[in-house]
């Protein structure tokens, strides 16, 4: 296995996994998250962005065809989730992405993953922090609050620095409330998104907005879905915490695949409601908390304070659940001696791992000061596009190897052409982003496989289960 | 010699100082499923807590375990790093086949033992408890029951008498078998209060929310008013594909003695 610069081995007791326990030489771990709490985790990460932030500015890159960005978004993202689903059956462990990269492809292809899915979780955690911050505005606007400033990044840093602080120091039931949150969110949205689909199809007798569905040309479809492709991200966050899920063989499957599939209706529907009230153009110019006014127009002043409060919530749990997964990454990293152990240390009072959560919570606040939505979140998904690229290939590769340990319980369908497609079309993706989100997470992706090269050059992960 | 019952006592072993004083002696005749496990914030892997505390956690067991040796008892031990420390000792209880839990507080010794029976569901479990634990040492066991409205006091009698039969079939000394029944409807605060002039309680699980009771958040509330040690006999635990099957006298706990 190896050591990296500052003598650090890998953690070779891996344990054997069972459907409610790891079990480890001397001791054992608990598996405590159901179907409902990784489906929770899934879909709780990635609905804040889709419905609450991206509806006005796809709109207005892409048109009515902004449904088909969504859509197209939401089928690379079950072509990556298909693969992903039997790598993590086979290889249930803490770090997801990472791990099954790193140990199918070796270290080098594991630490540009590994890091990369780090600071890919900044970047997606600042993104969705961004987004709060413009609902927060939007109910300081509400309240006819007027500040000499935008408030944004100020409300955005605050609950950045709250979250650290609360992830840091609370010892409360937080995947509890998660579940909660998601519950309240799906609720909220199924009421309000059917009343709205019953109003575009003119049962209400009202006028809606009809218009060409490419308005924009085709070219914006593609590259509207590399944006909004951020609303996928959640469900590799399922993967980073499959060490913890009960009955892996079943429920991971079950929740990647099932959390992509719900939130993708829930995002093509919102959008073409959203279209069908105002129109893309003018859907464009509301931005970032479009959705308040379509629910204004559909509802009234209660429905605007129904989206105001769910567009809240939504963006504050996938800051949440980010964050959370980033800490996880940062364990995994250093259990591997890819980062200092003394990175994923926890504290005996709160039982918190506070380093990795202030590694990270300090960048978090950086990015989100630059208040570019579109930035972080192209990044953010060039990043992990990345990484689900990595995932298929490591898929065909192990397939081909077939070591030994290798024996997912669940198989993906259509095999090759599934994983095959999954990773031509994630790393086809990036090319539609915008030139300076490729060259800041080309910059990113270089400085992991350097760190790598220079601190693990020692560490050998391939094969190591 | 009875058969030893499995008591699961679960002990939150990164927390506190030691075993309780009193208990390695109460557990003399016991065979002890130690459970120590770490409860982690859902922010933390559990993984990373073990390769932290894992070495420190089990220098604490080796101690709980060579002072449970000392005293009499059979040792299995388990180190969990959990983030839901109910369903832990839940699985373990099921694993084990434990026929109680013990919330172990500190006692001053071991001579007067209450038991509280509620009605004839799980006799069977309790006595083999109390006669496991009990029955070969000097110790006064009573057996306690608050009858219900409309049960008459010759019907409580007659459950008690029927469980003081049993406990002399399973080996124990009749003379050292005491019955006591009350009325009331604060049941649990007149168990308590009636603790007070007892070593231990011996008592049944009933339902799911006593266990709850014992080790959930109210648990601090009963430590608070009874300071002694509480075992929660627990039901029997039924696997997927024996769903109904009621069969008494199984003890494979011991069998994975290592």
């Amino acid at each position: 296995m190896g050591e990296n610069v500052a003598g650090e081995a890998p953690e070779t007791d891996a344990g054997v996994v069972t459907g409610v326990t790891t079990v480890h030489d001397d001791s054992e771990l608990e598996r405590t998250i159901g179907l409902t709490g990784a489906l929770a985790i899934g879909i709780g990460t990635m609905i804040g962005a889709g419905i609450f932030v991206f509806p006005g500015l796809a709109a207005q890159n892409a048109g009515l065809a902004a449904t088909l960005s969504f859509a197209i978004g939401g089928g690379i993202a079950l072509l990556v989730a298909l693969p992903t689903s039997e790598l993590a059956t086979a290889m249930p462990r803490s770090g997801g992405g990472y791990y099954f990269v790193s140990r199918g492809l070796g270290t080098a292809y594991g630490a540009i993953v590994g890091l990369g899915l780090w600071l890919g979780l900044m970047f997606a955690s600042a993104f969705y922090l961004v987004g709060l911050g413009h609902y927060a505005s939007a109910v300081l606007a509400e309240l006819g609050i007027v500040l000499g400033f935008s408030p944004v990044v100020a409300t955005g840093l605050v609950f950045g620095a709250v979250l650290t602080a609360v992830s840091i120091g609370g010892t409360e039931n937080t995947s509890a409330i998660q579940n909660v949150v998601v519950g309240i969110l799906l609720v909220v949205l199924t009421v309000f998104l059917s009343y709205g689909v019953l109003d575009a199809v003119g049962v209400f007798g009202r006028e809606t907005a009809p218009e060409a569905f490419f308005s924009q040309g085709y070219f914006p479809v593609l590259s509207t879905a590399a944006l909004v492709f951020t609303s996928y991200l959640g469900f590799a966050q399922v993967a980073t915490v499959a060490g913890e899920i009960e009955d892996p063989g079943r429920n991971l499957p079950a929740a990647m695949v099932g959390s992509v599939v719900v939130v993708t209706v829930f995002y093509v529907v919102t959008i073409f409601v959203a279209t069908s009230a105002f129109g893309a153009e003018r859907l464009g110019e509301f931005g970032e908390t479009a959705m308040v006014e379509v629910a204004r127009d559909l509802l009234g002043t209660p429905g605007a304070v129904a989206i105001l409060g769910a567009g809240l919530l939504a963006t504050f749990s996938s800051a949440n659940a980010s964050i959370l997964s980033a800490s996880r990454s940062v364990y995994a990293l250093s259990r591997d001696a890819l980062l200092p152990r003394k990175a994923s240390e926890v504290n005996l009072r709160y039982g918190t791992p506070h380093v990795a959560l202030l590694s990270a919570g300090g960048p978090i606040l950086v990015l989100v000061a630059t208040g570019q939505t579109e930035l972080l979140a192209e990044v953010a998904s060039f990043l992990h596009l990345v990484m689900y690229g990595l995932m298929c290939v490591t898929l065909v590769v192990l397939r081909r190897r077939n070591p030994e340990w290798y024996d997912p319980s669940f198989e993906v369908p259509g095999y090759p052409a599934v994983p095959v497609a999954g990773a031509i079309a994630s790393f086809a993706l990036v090319a539609f982003m915008q030139p300076a989100s490729i060259a800041v997470g080309v910059v990113v992706m270089a400085a992991a496989y350097g760190w790598g090269r220079y601190y693990a050059e020692g560490v050998d992960l391939e094969g190591a289960i | 010699m009875t058969d030893r019952p499995s008591i699961l006592v679960p002990v939150r072993v990164l927390e506190g100082e030691s075993l309780p004083e009193g208990v390695p002696d109460l557990l003399a005749d016991a065979h002890v499923v130690l459970l120590g496990y770490h409860v982690i914030p859902d922010q933390t892997a559990t993984g990373q807590a073990r390769l932290q505390f894992e070495e420190r956690a089990n220098r604490r067991l080796d101690e709980f375990e060579e002072i449970l040796t000392d005293a009499g008892a059979t040792v299995e031990r388990r180190l969990v790093f959990t983030h839901d420390g109910q369903q832990t000792i839940d699985r373990l209880i099921y694993e084990h086949d434990c026929l109680a839990v013990l919330a172990p507080n500190a006692t001053r010794g071991v001579e007067d033992i209450l038991v509280a029976v509620r009605g004839t569901v799980g006799t069977d479990r309790l006595t083999r408890t109390v006669a496991g634990l009990f029955g070969d040492r000097d110790v006064t066991v009573t057996l306690y029951h608050i009858a219900g409205e409309g049960e008459s006091d010759a019907d409580a009698q007659t459950l008690l008498d029927g469980l003081v039969e049993r406990l002399v079939s399973l080996g124990m000394d009749e003379d050292s078998v005491e019955t006591r029944v009350e009325r009331t409807n604060a049941v649990l605060d007149t168990i308590i209060e009636a603790a007070d002039d007892y070593d231990a309680v011996v008592m049944g699980e009933s339902d799911p929310s006593l266990t709850t009771f014992v080790f959930g958040l109210p648990a601090d509330q009963v430590a608070d008013r009874f300071l002694g040690p509480v075992f929660v006999v627990q039901r029997e635990r039924q696997t997927d594909d024996e769903e109904k099957e009621d069969e008494e006298g199984e003890d494979d706990g011991g069998d994975e003695a290592a």
